[in-house]
């Protein structure tokens, strides 16, 4: 059998929490508190764990808390029979990953050990957001559970920053287009290579995401995602030779503007609700089913690429759903998905939840109460 | 607070070598003044003002050397239809570790990348093409280091030379040796298959 579940999470200078060692028996655990109080980010640290980088923030030094030296978080799953202990330590300096007490010098060999998927009420803006908002979920999502494609990712932002740096320098009349060739061509090979493995991943999510959608909707409704690549506006063909001729042919209008205009860096996804693109003309309520379709399809994505089901994280969200959202939730969770759940009060979810729950009270950066333990 | 003359000049000419920050600029100045016997402190500071005055680049390789041309490039028993084009002189000093490579080099004194303002005119590149017209010269084995900026500068020799008869070659990248694929991360791994050759 192929479980994955999160057994211990420790703290250390992690923004308002000194030091914190919680132990997880349940499936479900619910962190209940008031506002500030150090909930989500429990959540946080988890996430962190998995991703190595924050869903709030992309400077990592905000996570230390506020006077000490570094911040140090740890975690110890279980997958299948064996234990594994993931720990990040962050300094002013950068961080360093660690998976069973082994230092990964590169995220790309940490990364895709720990799954998660998070709801938080930042998710509308994957829909409503700009294109930088899904190119960062797509990259995410396919970093999870492709170290490759991390890798790619890296090499084409790197060679994109010396395309770009040449092309700001450039004077007119000494142009090297033998160089400029080279790094075209590099461009070109890493671009083609994560365009497919977006294009791949977006069909997959469409196949997941419109299931999901239709129930949610009461089949009133129907989602389309799809790929929105730059590439592909001009070219049918995602071949390196291709990609590569396609920026020569522009090679004019990247030396006028001083900047690459071509590349996955202006790639976006659409949303589509019964053939209407629901990032501009959606209703709300329509924007926030087909982000919650989305994420939940993403169990699914990750459970048939890993064999194990990511780990979900819940952050505020719950209470914000109606009913038959809640329920289409809880269903895709049910018992085979641990789960952690943030929310200032418990009115407003699901009885089943709660009594198949572990409660934890958060005040003030402590755990004040466990509720529910005795059979756990 | 304020230092001694001597202490302060110590401490900014200490901060301007790579890796020291101030902190470690003042650790070391107040050592020096402090805890150093007078007799090593002459020796540090003549060795210094030697590394400067006695030694230049090589102008055949670019090799940091006190005689010029540099020992290698006088070495009549090395081959000299090979020539290895390195980054740095460290890269030189790692493959003469090998003892096994018997080729002269060719040390660029950096690579290609606009972010640091350095084009290909700002290396020794220049003068490994005028080398190269010695019709001596069979193969170049470009050994530079396997980065982004690496790879370009490589790239980029690589086509320079296409219409003549040398031989370019390219660095293996791949597994270590004696490493098990079982502790290779994916990239390296990937590499190794990319790269991979015939053996039947």
């Amino acid at each position: 059998m192929t479980r994955m579940k999160l057994k211990q999470l420790n703290l250390q200078n992690f923004r308002n929490y000194e030091k914190l060692t919680i132990h997880f028996n349940k499936n479900i655990n619910i962190f209940i508190g008031n506002n500030a109080q150090g909930k989500t980010t429990l959540l946080e640290s988890i996430y962190f764990l998995a991703i190595s980088k924050s869903h709030k923030t992309y400077r990592d030094k905000e996570l230390i808390k506020f006077g000490s030296l570094f911040s140090k978080i740890a975690c110890e799953l279980i997958k299948d029979d064996s234990k594994i202990k993931l720990e990040i330590i962050i300094s002013p300096q950068g961080k360093k990953v660690l998976i069973n007490e082994i230092e990964k010098r590169k995220i790309s060999e940490y990364i895709g050990t720990f799954n998660v998927v998070i709801f938080a009420p930042e998710d509308l803006e994957i829909v409503k957001g700009d294109p930088a908002n899904r190119r960062k979920f797509i990259d995410v999502e396919i970093g999870q559970i492709s170290p490759i494609y991390i890798y790619h990712l890296n090499q084409y932002n790197r060679i994109l920053k010396q395309r770009n740096e040449y092309l700001k320098q450039v004077v007119n009349n000494r142009i090297d287009y033998n160089y400029l060739d080279i790094v075209t061509k590099q461009l070109a090979n890493h671009g083609s290579w994560i365009t497919q493995s977006r294009n791949l991943f977006i069909q997959k999510l469409n196949k997941y995401a419109n299931n999901l959608h239709q129930y949610i909707s009461n089949f009133v409704e129907h989602l389309t995602i799809t790929y929105y690549s730059n590439y592909a506006l001009e070219t049918n063909e995602i071949t390196p030779e291709a990609i590569f001729s396609l920026y020569r042919n522009n090679y004019q209008r990247d030396l006028i503007k001083g900047n690459t205009q071509l590349g996955i860096q202006r790639d976006d996804m659409h949303f589509l609700v019964n053939g209407i693109n629901v990032s501009d003309f959606g209703s709300q309520g329509q924007q926030r089913t087909t982000a919650l379709a989305i994420k939940l399809s993403l169990i699914e994505f990750i459970k048939n690429e890993t064999h194990y089901y990511p780990i979900v994280l819940l952050d505020d969200v719950l209470s914000e759903l109606d009913d038959v959202r809640q329920t289409q939730l809880l269903n895709s969770i049910s018992d085979k998905v641990q789960t952690f759940v943030t929310t200032t009060n418990l009115s407003g979810i699901n009885d089943e939840l709660i009594k198949a729950a572990d409660v934890f009270l958060i005040d003030n950066a402590m755990i004040l109460k466990r509720e529910g333990d005795s059979n756990g | 607070m304020h230092y001694p003359e001597a202490i302060s000049k110590l401490i900014e000419s200490m901060s301007k070598l790579p890796g020291v920050g101030p902190k470690t600029a003042e650790r070391l100045a107040f050592y020096i003044a402090n805890k150093m016997k007078e007799e090593d402190v002459i020796n540090f500071a003549k060795a210094l003002i030697s590394a400067k005055r006695d030694l230049m680049e090589c102008t055949i390789c670019g090799n940091i050397t006190d005689k010029n041309p540099c020992p290698i490039c006088q070495d009549k028993t090395r081959d000299r239809t090979i020539i290895a084009v390195v980054e740095e002189n460290k890269d030189l000093i790692a493959m003469e570790k090998m003892k096994e490579y018997r080729g002269k080099y060719h040390v660029l004194n950096g690579v290609i990348s606009p972010i640091n303002g350095i084009g290909p005119q700002d290396i020794n590149i220049p003068s490994l093409i005028e080398r190269l017209k010695d019709d001596e010269i069979k193969e170049v084995i470009l050994a530079t280091n396997t980065t982004i900026e690496g790879e370009s500068t490589a790239m980029y020799i690589a086509k320079l030379l296409e219409k003549t008869d040398i031989r370019v070659t390219r660095i293996a990248r791949g597994l270590p040796v004696g490493g098990g694929l079982e502790y290779a991360d994916e990239v390296t791994l990937l590499r190794a298959i990319e790269g991979r050759r015939e053996i039947k």
